[in-house]
């Protein structure tokens, strides 16, 4: 194993933690804000890469231009699914029942997707798909960068709307204390509404990142969810800057195991880390008390 | 079960009905064994949902064009033949069931495989506790002739070990100065694609051509930055995948993102997909990739199947259309030689002439060994200006075999 292996495979691991990080986000935080396991993120995320694909497709203009119209298009789909779908669980069972519920979405989503697209697998092509960049002897791919400058700036968004804002302050107040912030005023319902929205919206991004840069099927998202549960968890459920540092821990051990253990193997970085996150600190390394801190 | 039929067919048949009578319990006018205007039922389960849902539908497609030639032209045995299809949604269990509850319950005079090595080993050994014929369309691996199947026939031309044979042979046959020292391998963890591989490695290995690399991953892979930055690293001159579709475009992309510039680039399966170049673009050019079948190739057969196909669907086909219609051919061969077409006896006498007989098919001529083993081998084509070509072997070539090829 050479030098210059180690660091492609870190550079390499940076890249995919970033991506992870991103796909992650919105998923830690439906579980922070209502306590709902969202199996379906992945299969929004899906979704949107196949409205990238289809929108490239059509207009011939890059898949990011896409996101002027998926991003408020999940942002609603998000308020409405928790409005008619997620508020009518019941609150005490709400997180046993989030996850049947969401499950059939997921299945809902996969089907459609077959339905109109078929079952062949597609690849957005751009003229800069293979193309890269000499980062110190390590080469970057244009497409990877791209997907990590999403990554970066959805996250930094996220994060300022979350810490900023009144609407951030009254998110974080439903997601610490509910019933407290029902007695300050706060419209927790609504407020959950919107935060559900943020959360689709973030796959809108993360969908469109994954466009750039892999080849979508309709069943494609099953291979997602298991990972993305585990950084989750790994990082402490409901914290979104936890989850951030929990895929772009695992984004580059994973990279990383690849060069002595293989692929397979390396695949398995997750799932051990979620047996010895339960093990040793079930709130997870980076979230604090469950769900609280931001 | 009508006396004329039992005259007609002689006393073989008149065996097959009385077995079948037997076995098939009271069922008076069932299917099976069938008057001369009865359908001959066929029964077949496939992927229709599930991960191999877009090649099990292709399969369909395939058998669909087949019975649709063969009742255009009045039949078999001037019976006409349906198909009886089942969904098993991709899942080894519910593959048995439906090929037991379709010659058990439904009494089907035939059987067709089903797609992809993992369905077909247990379904045909269903069909071997049945004493039933079953050629299949799908199952390539190495291991599907190694389980004493005496009663299974793969209607492609070679098994997956043997895809890349051509392809060995022209690079052995090199003069040791151009002749490529060292080669990566790339396999999904799934017995077609890694056999294809493998079976290459062996023998350039055995040449004394240096693996470098060797990565197997599994079929839920899709970042494939870390395998193309060992292959990089190490160098190899040629580059060889073991591959499904999506591993190999996303390996392929990955490669070029690092900026890999191999001699020789092979991928199974991939490159030979209308889809691929929708999906690499202009960097295809000097891809290589083994396949069993093109709708160029002048084999009689072949011209028409393309033509009724494309009436049929609107749309060529592709290769595992073109195997489920040569799994048809097959059959409908050896049953028009033995002259029935009905559980029982009969579907030793049609196994039998398989043994010792060759079919014209749309993949050419085929015949079997005593494991069912096609032999025939498969042609290997190249990306040429945008357009894939059969390069290897030379009989049959349409463009030159490029080596080393141009930069992707």
């Amino acid at each position: 194993m050479t030098g210059t292996l180690l660091f492609q495979s870190l550079v390499l691991g940076v890249l995919l933690g970033g991506l992870y990080a991103l796909l992650a986000a919105g998923l830690t935080l439906y579980f922070g804000v209502m306590r709902v396991v969202m199996i379906a993120h992945s299969a929004f995320l899906v979704l949107a890469a196949y409205l990238a694909w289809d929108f490239n497709q059509r207009t011939g203009l890059d898949p990011l231009v896409s996101l002027v119209v998926t991003v408020p298009l999940f942002f609603l789909a998000g308020v409405g699914m928790q409005r008619l779908l997620i508020a009518r669980l019941r609150p005490a069972t709400v997180t046993m029942m989030s996850v049947l519920l969401t499950f059939a979405v997921a299945l809902t989503i996969e089907g459609l997707l077959g339905f109109v697209y078929s079952g062949t697998q597609r690849r957005i092509q751009l003229p800069y798909s293979g193309a890269s960049i000499d980062f110190f002897g390590a080469r970057i791919a244009v497409v990877k960068l791209i997907a990590f400058g999403l990554a970066a700036l959805a996250l930094l968004g996220l994060f300022l709307v979350l810490t900023r804002t009144r609407f951030g302050q009254a998110l974080r107040a439903t997601i610490q204390h509910p019933q407290a912030a029902q007695l300050l005023g706060i419209d927790t319902n609504r407020i959950a509404g919107f935060g559900f929205g943020l959360g689709l919206a973030t796959a809108a991004i993360g969908g469109t990142a994954l466009a750039l840069d892999s080849t979508i099927f309709p069943s494609l998202h099953w291979h997602w969810i298991g990972p993305l549960m585990a950084i989750i968890v790994v990082g402490g459920l409901g914290s979104v800057p936890g989850a951030a540092i929990a895929a772009m821990l695992l984004g580059i051990m994973q990279s990383l195991l690849q060069l002595p253990m293989g692929t397979t193997w390396a695949q398995t970085v997750f799932y051990l880390a979620l047996f010895a996150t339960l093990m040793i600190r079930p709130q997870g390394f980076f979230g604090g008390r469950l769900a609280q801190r931001f | 079960m009508k006396v004329s039929t039992l005259l007609r067919f002689g006393g073989a048949a008149m065996a097959a009905a009385l077995t079948l009578t037997a076995c098939g319990g009271a069922q008076p006018g069932a299917s099976g064994g069938g008057a001369p205007t009865d359908p001959i039922t066929i029964g077949v389960s496939l992927p229709l949902t599930g991960d191999f849902s877009e090649p099990g539908k292709g399969v369909q497609r395939g058998y669909e064009a087949w019975a649709k030639a063969v009742n255009d032209k009045g039949g078999l045995l001037g019976r006409q033949v349906e198909l009886k299809i089942l969904d098993d949604q991709s899942n080894a269990d519910r593959v048995v069931s439906d090929y037991e509850s379709l010659i058990e319950q439904d009494q089907v005079d035939l059987v067709f495989g089903p797609f992809s090595t993992r369905l077909v080993v247990p379904s045909a050994r269903v069909a071997k506790e049945y004493g039933m014929l079953f050629v299949e369309p799908a199952g390539a691996a190495a291991q599907v002739f190694e389980q004493g199947f005496d009663n299974l026939f793969y209607a492609a031309p070679a098994i997956a070990d043997d895809h890349y044979n051509h392809l060995a042979e022209t690079i052995i046959a090199m003069p040791p100065d151009q002749r490529p020292k060292t080669a990566a391998y790339a396999a999904m963890d799934d017995p077609f694609a890694q056999g294809t591989a493998y079976g290459l490695k062996k023998k350039l290995e055995a040449a004394g051509i240096q693996t470098v690399v060797d990565e197997v991953y599994p079929p839920n892979t899709t970042d494939f930055g870390g395998i193309a930055a060992k292959i990089r690293d190490s160098g190899a001159e040629i580059m060889v995948g073991g591959t499904q579709y999506q591993d190999a475009v996303n390996l392929i992309v990955a490669l070029q993102q690092l900026n890999y510039q191999p001699k020789l680039a092979a991928f199974t399966t991939a490159p030979t997909n209308p889809e691929f170049p929708a999906a690499i673009g202009s960097k295809t050019e000097g891809i290589l990739s083994p396949t069993g079948w093109t709708a160029e190739a002048k084999f009689p057969s072949n011209v028409e199947f393309v033509k009724l196909y494309t009436a049929q669907f609107g749309s060529a086909p592709s290769e595992d259309e073109a195997n489920a219609y040569t799994t048809g051919e097959v059959v409908a061969a050896a049953v028009t030689a033995v002259g029935c077409a009905a559980q029982g006896d009969c579907q030793q006498k049609l196994i039998g002439w398989l043994r010792t007989n060759t079919v014209d098919t749309v993949v050419g001529p085929l015949s079997w060994d005593a494991q069912g083993r096609p032999q025939s081998a498969h042609l290997i084509q190249q990306y040429v200006d945008g357009k894939i070509k059969i390069v290897l072997p030379a009989e049959s070539k349409e463009a030159e075999f490029t080596f080393p090829k141009a930069a992707w």
